[in-house]
């Protein structure tokens, strides 16, 4: 069952069409990886399909409703996770839990077993206390994945969730989405290669706002005749491989 | 609307703890204001009338609340470049729940300025004690918002640094075109129009004719008011407007 449908979607900013026509179909239970150089669009299909902006044509479904005429559906079944990290800085991780979960209208219990739950998915327990602010790089992208799934959704967006940190930070946040996947749909953007072709059940490959590939790692090696997702990409988007 | 209440009262938590989390917050809008009026009635109150008490506190109140300008732009311009609001606007959230929730925040730190420095003011100098400093609360309510709807107004449109520069030049001219640091007679027409066009004055005015009364109601009280809920309802309006827009965006 597709999760995720989107129909000829297009966004235009002022002179630049930043999407342009993306049909797409994402399944249930499956983590979909968008890549693309910068400027390829990704983050604003990502936008597009979060209701954060309206597309100038087209449509996208999340679980058969649209992102236009039924924007507070779709709003009860996603949730994201941007690039920067986005979490309340002077808050302590439990109160940054209960904000959200707060927000999202938990209950008193309600807002306990998701706290439980998160320390116990995110290892979060051990720096409930400490303000966000005062967490190192890792753990604030930890807390802000760990914030996204308060609201419980069918369907999680994560945009670039690792960019910036180091190797062991984006190793232990690896296993972090691993642990999530089949649980929910997931749409990760990135620009790691390796990210998407350790966590990638599909691959989308995006340029110039189109969308030039959707399949699986071996389809698309079959396609670019290369043998990872790094070679592959860069064959698939026209760079120069011996550069 | 039960619903919409209490993601207000949530959002209102937090911006409120954030604030009041930041020691530089404290510092501006409690300490240093605390310390002027101490100090400035300590050196000044004998030399001219412009540093008693009854003059001193209500433009210390005002002035005060020049600087939750600053402190609520600087939390709207954070939460925008941090992607802190983006994500809040993937909720059910709305526009307006956003806006209350970041002017509630201020009112209860709006409301322990008016009260703490009209009590030190009585603590200092006994004679300023009196029941027309809860009309000075009162009103101080009100002059607060039109200084929290700028800072909702510059963290929309700038950036956290810029929001530092622009809410620089309110403050100043809170101090500067209030006429509360020095005697306004002897300034030409012109700018004595100037400032009282402007809102900075009307607010100060309105507090001291609030608290040590005054002979004509309607120019030293309601005219005032007046201006200061024009300025608010505008500045309100266009901070609205510039909120959903960024939200749009």
């Amino acid at each position: 069952m597709a999760v995720i449908k989107t129909c000829d979607l297009r966004k235009e900013y002022q002179d630049v069409v930043a999407v342009n026509g993306v049909s797409l179909e994402v399944e249930e239970g499956e983590l979909f990886a968008l890549l693309g150089v910068n400027g390829a669009g990704k983050t604003t299909l990502i936008k597009m399909l979060t209701c954060l902006t309206a597309p100038t044509s087209g449509d996208a479904f999340v679980m058969d409703h649209s992102i236009l005429r039924d924007r507070d559906a779709v709003k009860s079944l996603i949730d994201v996770s941007m690039q920067e990290t986005a979490v309340a800085r002077n808050l302590t991780v439990e109160e940054n839990i209960e904000f959200y979960a707060s927000l999202n209208g938990h209950s008193a219990e309600e807002i306990a077993a998701v706290k439980a739950a998160l320390y116990s998915a995110f290892d979060l327990g051990q720096v409930k206390g400490k303000r966000a602010s005062k967490l190192s790089g890792g753990w604030q992208r930890k807390l802000s994945i760990a914030l996204a799934l308060v609201s419980d959704p069918k369907v999680l967006f994560l945009d670039e969730p690792t960019l910036g940190l180091d190797v062991i930070a984006r190793r232990e946040l690896w296993k972090t989405i691993r642990d999530l996947k089949g649980k929910m749909t997931i749409v990760l953007t990135t620009h790691y290669m390796e990210e998407a072709e350790a966590l990638a059940d599909r691959i989308g490959i995006m340029k110039g706002g189109k969308l030039l590939f959707v399949g699986t790692k071996e389809e698309l090696y079959a396609e670019t005749g290369k043998d990872n997702v790094e070679d592959a990409f860069i064959r698939m988007v026209g760079g120069d491989l011996d550069a | 609307m039960r619903d919409s209440i209490k993601r207000i009262v949530t959002l209102t938590k937090r911006n409120l703890k954030e604030i009041v989390r930041d020691p530089l917050s404290l510092i501006f809008m409690i300490a240093m204001p605390l310390f002027m009026e101490i100090l400035f009635y300590a050196i000044f109150h004998t030399m001219t009338s412009q540093f008693e008490m009854k003059y001193l506190a209500p433009g210390i109140v005002v002035f005060s609340q020049a600087f939750l300008a600053l402190f609520a732009g600087q939390l709207i311009a954070i939460d925008r470049t941090t992607s802190f609001l983006t994500r809040l606007f993937v909720s059910r959230t709305r526009s307006h729940e956003f806006i209350f929730g970041y002017a509630f925040a201020l009112l209860p730190i709006a409301l322990v300025q008016a009260v703490l420095f009209f009590l030190v003011g009585g603590i200092i100098d006994s004679s300023f004690w009196s029941v027309t400093m809860l009309l000075g609360i009162l009103f101080g309510m009100v002059t607060s918002l039109l200084f929290i709807g700028i800072g909702i107004l510059l963290g929309s449109l700038c950036t956290d640094k810029g929001v530092g520069g622009v809410a620089s030049a309110v403050i100043a001219g809170q101090s500067l075109l209030s006429g509360m640091w020095f005697p306004t007679e002897g300034l030409g027409k012109g700018m004595l129009t100037f400032m009282r066009v402007l809102p900075f004055k009307n607010a100060t005015m309105l507090l001291q004719n609030a608290v040590n009364g005054c002979d004509d109601v309607f120019a030293d009280i309601v005219s005032p008011l007046l201006i200061v809920l024009a300025y608010m309802i505008v500045v309100f309006i266009v901070a609205v407007f510039a909120f959903r827009k960024k939200m749009r965006a």
